[in-house]
């Protein structure tokens, strides 16, 4: 053992030693091929136990309806939006097509309620206002009604469509198919060659083709070429309230 | 499966070991404190595991269409204080503002866009290698139940090492581990991890991840941008991440934290070194704050003590941040607010029942006395591009810690051959 022991101290001095020269002949431009030899290997090092795990417990059936502030069910949001989907407002509301009803845009759980209570979120392109139902989803009732002016949460998946389709059937859609062909090299063949997402947009100080963003529900998209890069529309501006295309640059 | 009945039946015969201890010292304490409490959520919302070093972290976790990963009811237990004591009621993101330099583009990515619903990603690759990644609701406008949550325990390094007194054996020295879950969003090119880390100390460590890639249209002159590409033609412009959390403490479940704000002072000099004066200053109203050298904050438990009867808190510990002064929301580093629950987002906070409280300058205009105090951290990332930034691009990590001060009277981790060591020698002057 000590012979291993100091024939492995020995390496390492050798080791150190031809390193020390490496630096000072590199400094003299005169490197050598043995300053970057490896130092001969020690015995590896034990092997650590195995690595800390944990539990994996496979998903079982989903629950119909959640805990406390467990995240709402498909079953809970189906039967909770029904009813927060009233006669009153269905017949007063439009939605991003103008149809009847409202936008649906997204619902969660109350947090540190008693029951289970879900807040369901809606534009109302009438209006121009966010709406919200608080709904008790056990009993299914709505407990509480609200509208807001200038106040928007982000786009549903129709909206962003909407936004697409605007675009395209605006004169900046002719760029927008111009811009498919130079980054793909091919012809433009429909708007499913786009993957599209979309940031709210809200008027800047000095806006002035969409000032009205905020108070109207305006859109910003965020383009990709399915399968392909991200392409820059950032200066074109859809105001889904006004059902028109600008753009701010 | 071997695993998780293992780690199931020990923290219930830990808990068990305490409520005997309990009896047997005839505590005041009510028998109830002592049970593991009923989980608050679905088995599925439900992550509880023990770290090779015997401390155990349970939570719920959810995804909220806006913040993404929300964990609520976080508590914890260790070999040496085997009864679960709650830390957090929640901590969620409740903001990422993202400016160019260039002054031409600006996002919110929670309140315009969202990091859960259709923005969070399923795991896959990677993602979750060595961990376990959990089912659970997306939150979508029509949720659907997906992989997107990794749960793992990872390693820490040396958590401590002391010489052994006796010299001739091994020091007393351990490794440490954290317990790590992480969510995915993808916000346009952009993909951020959202991630929490519970060490085997008691420290909690929120961060957020960016990675995925550059913009590929915010193309500037050199002045706000730095070239990447071949030659000096592409000026990739710089940008801003400020990235808020709202952390809500319910230490031991009782809640009524009190915030103060610590500052260590010259004070002269000493005959061998210069004296240094550590003071508090309570924080009882609303208020927006910034650190300066040594300033640090802390909530401690109105009520709650260790067995050296100190209260109980945990501080804020923030590393590298760069505020953003363009926005009175971005420049201080923390914010204390009274608890509403229509707070919810640091800024773009819309809530139709919540009139004209928007951001943490409508929360704290009032001054309110806290009697529930939620804390807002901002931390900063002013991100100049470099070519190694494509592609994909390195995660970059901003974040802070949150370290338990007296929330046990010794380290949670302190092996039974370290027993006696508390205090000062003779127990203390």
């Amino acid at each position: 053992m000590d012979d291993i022991k100091r024939a492995t101290r020995k390496r390492w001095l050798a080791w150190g030693s031809v390193a020390t020269t490496a630096v000072l002949s590199t400094a003299f431009g005169i490197a050598t091929l043995d300053a970057f030899a490896e130092p001969t290997p020690g015995p590896a090092p034990k092997v650590a136990a195995d690595p800390p795990q944990v539990s994996n417990p496979s998903p079982g059936p989903a629950a119909a309806t959640g805990v406390g502030d467990d995240p709402l069910t498909p079953q809970e949001v189906a039967k909770a939006r029904s009813v927060a989907l009233t006669p009153q407002l269905v017949g007063a509301a439009r939605d991003v097509a103008g149809a009847k009803g409202p936008e649906y845009l997204s619902s969660d759980v109350i947090e540190g309620g008693k029951g289970r209570d879900a807040a369901f979120y809606f534009y109302d392109y009438r209006s121009d206002e966010l709406v919200k139902q608080v709904v008790d989803v056990t009993r299914g009732k709505v407990t509480g009604s609200f509208r807001a002016k200038d106040m928007q949460l982000p786009a549903s998946d129709r909206e962003v469509a909407t936004a697409l389709d605007l675009v395209l059937a605006d004169p900046v859609g002719a760029e927008v198919k111009k811009l498919y062909t130079r980054v793909t090299g091919k012809p433009w063949s429909g708007k499913d060659k786009l993957k599209v997402g979309a940031h709210i947009y809200h008027a800047r100080p000095a806006d002035t083709t969409s000032s009205q963003c905020g108070r109207h529900r305006c859109l910003q998209l965020v383009v990709r070429i399915t399968d392909g890069p991200f392409v820059d529309l950032n200066d074109i501006i859809i105001d889904l309230s006004g059902r028109t295309v600008v753009r701010v640059k | 499966m071997t695993r998780i009945g293992i780690v199931t039946n020990r923290y219930r015969n830990l808990a068990g070991a305490a409520t005997a201890a309990i009896l047997l010292s005839m505590s005041a304490a009510p028998a109830a404190q002592a049970a593991a409490p009923a989980p608050p959520c679905n088995a599925d919302s439900l992550v509880k595991e023990t770290l090779p070093n015997g401390t155990t972290w349970q939570m719920c976790w959810r995804i909220h269409k806006l913040a993404g990963l929300v964990l609520d009811k976080v508590f914890v237990s260790s070999t040496r204080y085997p009864e679960p004591v709650q830390v957090l009621e929640s901590i969620a993101m409740a903001q990422l503002n993202v400016p160019y330099d260039s002054g031409a583009v600006e996002y919110n990515d929670l309140t315009d866009y969202g990091f859960g619903g259709g923005n969070l990603q399923s795991l896959g690759g990677d993602d979750c290698k060595g961990g376990s990644a959990r089912v659970g609701s997306d939150n979508a406008a029509e949720p659907e139940r997906r992989s997107v949550l990794c749960v793992s325990a990872e390693p820490s390094g040396l958590a401590y090492r002391l010489q052994n007194p006796e010299e001739s054996k091994p020091p007393i020295a351990k490794q440490g581990h954290d317990l790590v879950l992480r969510a995915i969003s993808k916000v346009g090119w952009y993909e951020y991890i959202t991630e929490y880390r519970f060490a085997d100390n008691g420290r909690i460590t929120a961060r957020l991840g960016a990675t995925g890639d550059l913009s590929p249209g915010d193309f500037v002159t050199p002045d706000k941008g730095w070239p990447i590409g071949k030659g000096a033609q592409s000026y990739s412009t710089n940008h801003y991440h400020s990235a808020f959390w709202r952390v809500d403490f319910n230490i031991a479940g009782a809640g009524k934290e009190k915030v103060e704000q610590y500052d260590t002072k010259r004070a002269g000099s000493g005959s061998g070194a210069a004296i240094f004066k550590t003071a508090k200053t309570a924080i009882a109203k609303e208020g927006s704050f910034t650190k300066v050298n040594r300033r640090w904050w802390r909530l401690v438990s109105s009520t709650s003590k260790n067995k050296d009867d100190h209260l109980r808190s945990y501080e804020l510990d923030s590393g590298a941040n760069d505020p953003y002064e363009a926005h009175p929301e971005t420049t201080p580093d923390v914010t204390f607010t009274q608890q509403h629950p229509c707070e919810v987002f640091a800024t773009g906070n819309a809530d139709p029942q919540c009139g004209n409280r928007k951001t943490i300058l409508d929360y704290t205009r009032d001054k309110e006395t806290m009697t529930d105090p939620i804390m807002w951290v901002r931390v900063g990332f002013h991100h100049i591009p470099r070519d190694e930034d494509q592609s994909p691009m390195p995660v970059h990590w901003q974040g802070f810690d949150l370290t338990p001060r007296d929330f046990t009277e010794m380290n949670p981790l302190t092996p039974p051959e370290r027993d006696g060591n508390n205090g000062g020698p003779g127990n203390g002057r």
